[in-house]
C-alpha cells in the first residue's frame, strides 16, 4: 500500500514539474504565435482581395463548411463587388483552412490554402499558387471541379498522390460558391 | 566511450539496421528540407529525454517507468513544437503533424528504455547524439533519392535570392513520380537497408 502511494507520488511529481515547464514555454511563445497567425491572415486576405478593399468579418455559425465572409469593395465606387469566404475543407490530414475570393456571381477569382496537415511533398503542394489555377474561373458558368474526371489530363496527373486533398478543396470551394450566390450583392 | 556515439551512425543505424522509427521516416522523406527539420527535432528531443531519463533513473520507480518516460518525451516535443511555431513558422508549417508525432517515435522511447535507463549520463548523451545523427543521416539519404528521382528537385532552406529549390536537369521534366509516393518510399528504404546490411556484413567478414 505504502509502496503504491510512493510510486504514485513520484509520477505525480514528474508530471507537475513537466506542467510547470510547459506552462512557462507556452507563456513565452503564445503571444508570438498569435501575432504570426494574425499577420498571416491579414496578408492572406490582402493577397486574395487583390485590388479590392477588404471589409469587416462576418461570422457564419450554421454552416459546416463556411466559417466567415468578408465583403470586397471596389476602390473607387465603394460598392460591394465580391466576397472573400473562409472555408473548412476535409483533406487527408483532417481540416484544411481555405480563403477564397468570389465574384458576386459565385465565380472564383482567387484561392489560398491556409492551415492544413496534408502530407509534405504531396497534399502540401496545394499551398502553391499554381495549384489553384484549376479552380479559378469556375463556380459561375462552369461548375467547380470536385473529381479528377473534370480536370484535363495534365491537371489530373498533377494531383495524383493527393486526390483526397484535391477533392476536399474542390468540395469546399463549391459550397462557398453556392453560399456566395445566395448572398448576392446584399450587405 | 566514443563507440557509443559512432555506433548509431552506420553499424547500429536506427532506420536501416535497428529498423526503428520507420513511420516518420517514410512520411516526411518526400523533401530534403523536411528530413533536416525532422532530424533536428529528433536530435533535440533525444538529447533531452536521454539526459533526464539517465539522471532520474534511480528516482523513477520501475513499475511506472514507461509513463514517466512518455511524460518527459512529450514535454520536450511540446517545447520543440511551440518554439518552431513561434520562431520558425515556415518550417513548422511544412513539418505539420510530424513534429507532434515525435512523441510516439519509437527511436526515442527505445533509447530511453534500452540505453539511457541503464547507463551513465555521458554515455546516454553520446548515444542520443549518435542515434539522432544516424536517424537524420538515414532520413537525408531516403529523402534525397525520393526527391531527386520522384520530383527532380532538391529542396533546401530559402536564403536571400535563392528560393531553396534546386532543379535537377532532365529529371525535373520527367520525374519517376512513383518514387515520391508511399510505394517509392518503401522501395527506397528496402534498397538502402539491403545496402547497409551488405556493408555491415562485409565489415564483419573482414574483421574475422
Amino acid at each position: 500500500m505504502k509502496q503504491t502511494l510512493i510510486i504514485g507520488a513520484k509520477l505525480a511529481l514528474i508530471c507537475a514539474v513537466a506542467a510547470v515547464v510547459l506552462g512557462f514555454v507556452n507563456a513565452v511563445t503564445e503571444p508570438r504565435i498569435q501575432l504570426i497567425k494574425e499577420r498571416e491572415l491579414k496578408q492572406a486576405l490582402q493577397a486574395v482581395a487583390g485590388e479590392y478593399t477588404v471589409g469587416e468579418q462576418h461570422i457564419v455559425n450554421n454552416n459546416p463548411t463556411v466559417q466567415a465572409y468578408y465583403p470586397l469593395r471596389g476602390q473607387t465606387t465603394g460598392d460591394v463587388e465580391g466576397w472573400i469566404v473562409s472555408l473548412i475543407g476535409i483533406g487527408y490530414g483532417g481540416e484544411m483552412k481555405i480563403l477564397a475570393g468570389y465574384e458576386l456571381s459565385g465565380e472564383i477569382f482567387s484561392v489560398i490554402l491556409m492551415d492544413n496537415q496534408e502530407t509534405p511533398g504531396l497534399g502540401k503542394k496545394a499551398e502553391k499558387p499554381e495549384y489553384m489555377k484549376k479552380f479559378i474561373g469556375t463556380g459561375g458558368a462552369d461548375p467547380v471541379p470536385t473529381s479528377k474526371d473534370q480536370l484535363s489530363q495534365e491537371q489530373a496527373d498533377a494531383v495524383t498522390g493527393a486526390t483526397i486533398t484535391f477533392v476536399g478543396i474542390g468540395k469546399a470551394l463549391s459550397e462557398g460558391s453556392t453560399f456566395v450566390s445566395e448572398l448576392g450583392g446584399e450587405q | 566511450m566514443i563507440e557509443e556515439f559512432t555506433k548509431g551512425l552506420i553499424r547500429e543505424n536506427p532506420i536501416f539496421i535497428i529498423v526503428l522509427g520507420l513511420c516518420p521516416a517514410l512520411a516526411v522523406s518526400t523533401q530534403v528540407v523536411n528530413a533536416l527539420g525532422m532530424g533536428a527535432g529528433v536530435i533535440f528531443v533525444l538529447l533531452g529525454s536521454n539526459f533526464f531519463v539517465s539522471v532520474l533513473k534511480d528516482f523513477i520507480p520501475q513499475k511506472v517507468r514507461i509513463p514517466a518516460y512518455i511524460v518527459i518525451i512529450a514535454s520536450f516535443v511540446t517545447i520543440v513544437d511551440l518554439s518552431l511555431q513561434a520562431f520558425a513558422p515556415s518550417l513548422s508549417k511544412s513539418l505539420g503533424v510530424f513534429v507532434q508525432l515525435i512523441v510516439v517515435n519509437c527511436i526515442i522511447l527505445g533509447r530511453a528504455e534500452a540505453f539511457a535507463s541503464k547507463k551513465t549520463l555521458s554515455e546516454s548523451l553520446l548515444d542520443a547524439l549518435g542515434m539522432g545523427i544516424g536517424f537524420t543521416f538515414g532520413l537525408l539519404l531516403i529523402s534525397f533519392f525520393r526527391e531527386v528521382l520522384g520530383s527532380g528537385t532538391i529542396t533546401l532552406f530559402a536564403l536571400g535570392n535563392f528560393n531553396g529549390v534546386i532543379r535537377v536537369p532532365f529529371l525535373y521534366s520527367a520525374p519517376a513520380r512513383v518514387i515520391a509516393l508511399s510505394t517509392g518510399a518503401l522501395l527506397v528504404v528496402g534498397y538502402l537497408k539491403a545496402f547497409f546490411d551488405w556493408m555491415v556484413a562485409k565489415k564483419q567478414e573482414s574483421s574475422l
